[in-house]
């Protein structure tokens, strides 16, 4: 599904050159749930935005279902993240002037896919992850973990092939955290491909592989 | 794509945006106000104008485009509002004989004379005329008829008065033959006139009372060597028989050489031509003050929409990361500041039917509402949004997800 061929990333400041991402190789198949786990600065989160099309890397190649993508233009690249992947971030990033299920309904105004019902999907969903009670408030009125699963639905909407989630649990308490990761298990078990990337050690026992990245190379690759 | 998930799209979308425009209304309140006077000027300057061009058509019309009036003073006496009588019987037979002239109607008009009716009053203009007055305005009656050249010549206490006289003293009533005071002189009403209107600014044409020139000057002025006007009727070129006119009065009344004229002609052109410079310079300055107050607006908007681009960055990054491109974000943007200018121009264009009503009865300024109104209206607010949103929009677009997004 994934493959990254001498991925390189680097920084220009000024004239010196910042080199994040050190050559990196990988592949992930469809159906895994992978952990990518680092320290803050190793790396993972520009990694990560280069496998969810949100940013280009300096050097390298890289084929996200089995085509190219560099060179591609932004509206090509919008549509693909639209269609292809569901992003989940740390800050949840709700949109404050809009309810649950609305903010579940993002996705659907930018899809050229045929979603039908989106409106019943997105109501099936949040009830799915406990919030039926919840369709109607805003963020502001939904806890943290309340929030994030909103979140996860609004990335399920458009039925993905990939889930991407960018610290998921930095911001919760762990119970609430280890809530989501089990939710994540779910989804991945029910066939979803998911990268979580994190720095949190307690999450190593959880997915179906693990990778360490380290000063921008991988160092560390399991699959269980 | 199916047809109908576009609509449906379509509509999640408009239901944002109004969610956008209540979450962000501080911005959009001033904005919106800002756009909504700035329509309600122009859209009150184009009425009004629309309105002084018909009265000039009307006024023109009434008048005929073969008329010309003779005043007594020159121009710059008229300007400094001093009345000077200098036309004489002498003038006005003098005149009858210029080639061409086919009607001629003398005049003498007493301002802001009391009507009574037993215990009702009413202040109006009196005028004295002869009696082809009324069929040289081809002015109808709506019962009686005009006086006779036998009323003229014994300067007989009749009347004839218009309708909106007849509407305060009478209200309804039997009018003719029923006896009014005109200042002290007790008059017989023997005719009321149809109901002209539309000409409002300035004197209302149908507040009027009309009696043989004779009588005004011997029993109520006690004048009796000069007239207030003189009107003509030429089948001539107007603008060669208003030179004959000036001849024929400067021989007159004297007056040589470089001296000045003691007296004024007006043709109907001219009164034409005065309505439209009138109207031309109202549309210069008040259409420059609504333009500056739309300028002033957009700017407003455009700020305040520029400082919200900052606030709404993890905004544009989610969306930008769930699909929408930066072309979309810009369309978006753009979108969002013209619905708040359509907006503010439809409240403009609602307010002005309100205010102009109001005016208009206030101020007698006639105002006519047309579609241009509208068009103009819609034009400008549109043109305001799209020229101020154009560079908040711009900058959203070029916001990165990936630098909205962190942290």
């Amino acid at each position: 599904m994934i493959t990254l061929r001498n991925i390189r990333k680097s920084y220009f400041v000024g004239e010196r050159e910042l080199p994040i991402l050190k050559g990196i190789n990988l592949d992930i198949r469809q159906g895994e749930l992978v952990i990518l786990m680092g320290v803050s600065g190793s790396g993972k989160t520009t990694l990560m935005n280069i496998v969810g099309l949100l940013d280009k890397q300096t050097a390298g190649e890289y084929q996200f279902m089995g085509s190219a993508v560099d060179g591609l233009d932004d509206e090509t690249l919008a549509s693909m993240r639209n269609m292809h992947i569901g992003f989940v971030f740390q800050q949840f990033f709700l949109l404050p002037y809009l309810n649950a299920i609305e903010n579940v309904l993002i996705p659907i105004v930018y899809s050229a896919k045929q979603i039908k019902h989106p409106r019943d999907k997105a109501r099936q969903l949040l009830a799915r992850f406990g919030l039926a009670e919840r369709i109607h408030n805003k963020p502001s009125q939904l806890s943290g973990g309340e929030q994030q699963r909103v979140a996860i639905a609004r990335a399920l909407i458009n039925d993905p092939d990939l889930i991407l989630a960018d610290e998921p649990t930095g911001a919760l308490d762990s119970r609430t955290g280890s809530e989501i990761m089990d939710l994540f298990q779910v989804l991945n078990e029910e066939g979803k491909t998911i990268i979580v990337v994190t720095h949190d050690p307690k999450l190593t026992s959880f997915g179906t592989r693990l990778i360490r990245i380290e000063d921008g190379t991988i160092s560390e690759d399991i699959t269980r | 794509m199916g047809l109908f998930q576009k609509i449906s799209q379509g509509r999640e979308f408009l239901e944002e945006i109004f969610k956008i425009l209540y979450y962000y209304r501080g911005r959009v309140v001033f904005s919106f106000a800002g756009v909504a006077l700035g329509i309600l000027s122009i859209c009150i300057i184009i009425t009004t104008i629309e309105g002084a061009n018909k009265k000039a058509k009307e006024v023109f019309e009434a008048l005929g485009p073969d008329s010309i009036m003779v005043f007594g003073g020159g121009e710059r006496q008229r300007a400094a509002r001093t009345r000077i009588s200098t036309l004489t019987f002498r003038d006005a037979d003098a005149l009858q004989r210029i080639e061409g002239i086919y009607d001629l109607t003398k005049v003498y008009q007493v301002r802001n004379v009391t009507m009574r009716y037993r215990e009702k009053k009413w202040q109006t203009n009196v005028i004295g005329a002869t009696t082809n007055y009324f069929e040289s305005f081809s002015w109808g009656f709506q019962v009686g008829s005009v006086f006779t050249g036998d009323d003229y010549d014994h300067a007989e206490a009749v009347c004839v008065i218009g309708s909106k006289v007849y509407n305060e003293l009478f209200s309804g009533e039997d009018a003719l033959g029923k006896t009014i005071l005109v200042g002290k002189l007790p008059a017989k009403v023997i005719g009321v006139l149809q109901e002209r209107g539309g000409a409002a600014a300035g004197p209302n044409i149908d507040d009027r009372v009309i009696m043989p020139l004779t009588t005004v000057m011997s029993r109520i002025t006690n004048e009796k060597k000069y007239l207030g006007s003189i009107r003509l009727k030429t089948n001539r070129d107007p603008d060669r028989t208003v030179e004959d006119v000036r001849t024929v009065l400067r021989t007159n009344h004297g007056l040589q050489g470089t001296s000045e004229d003691d007296f004024t002609i007006r043709s109907s052109k001219d009164i034409l031509k005065f309505v439209t410079v009138i109207s031309g310079q109202l549309f210069l300055f008040l259409g420059l003050a609504s333009i500056v107050a739309l300028v002033v607006s957009g700017f407003v908007l455009a700020n305040l929409f520029y400082l919200t681009i900052q606030e709404r960055r993890k905004d544009i990054g989610i969306r930008r990361a769930y699909g929408a491109s930066r072309k979309g974000i810009l369309l978006s943007f753009l979108f969002e500041s013209v619905l708040i200018t359509l907006m503010g121009g439809v409240a403009g264009i609602l307010l002005s039917v309100v205010l102009g009503g109001t005016f208009e009865k206030l101020f007698d300024i006639p105002m006519l509402f047309t579609y241009k109104v509208i068009v103009f209206a819609m034009t400008f607010s549109f043109l305001t949004g799209l020229l101020s949103g154009l560079r908040p929009a711009l900058r959203a677009s070029r916001i990165e997800p990936i630098e909205a997004i962190r942290g």
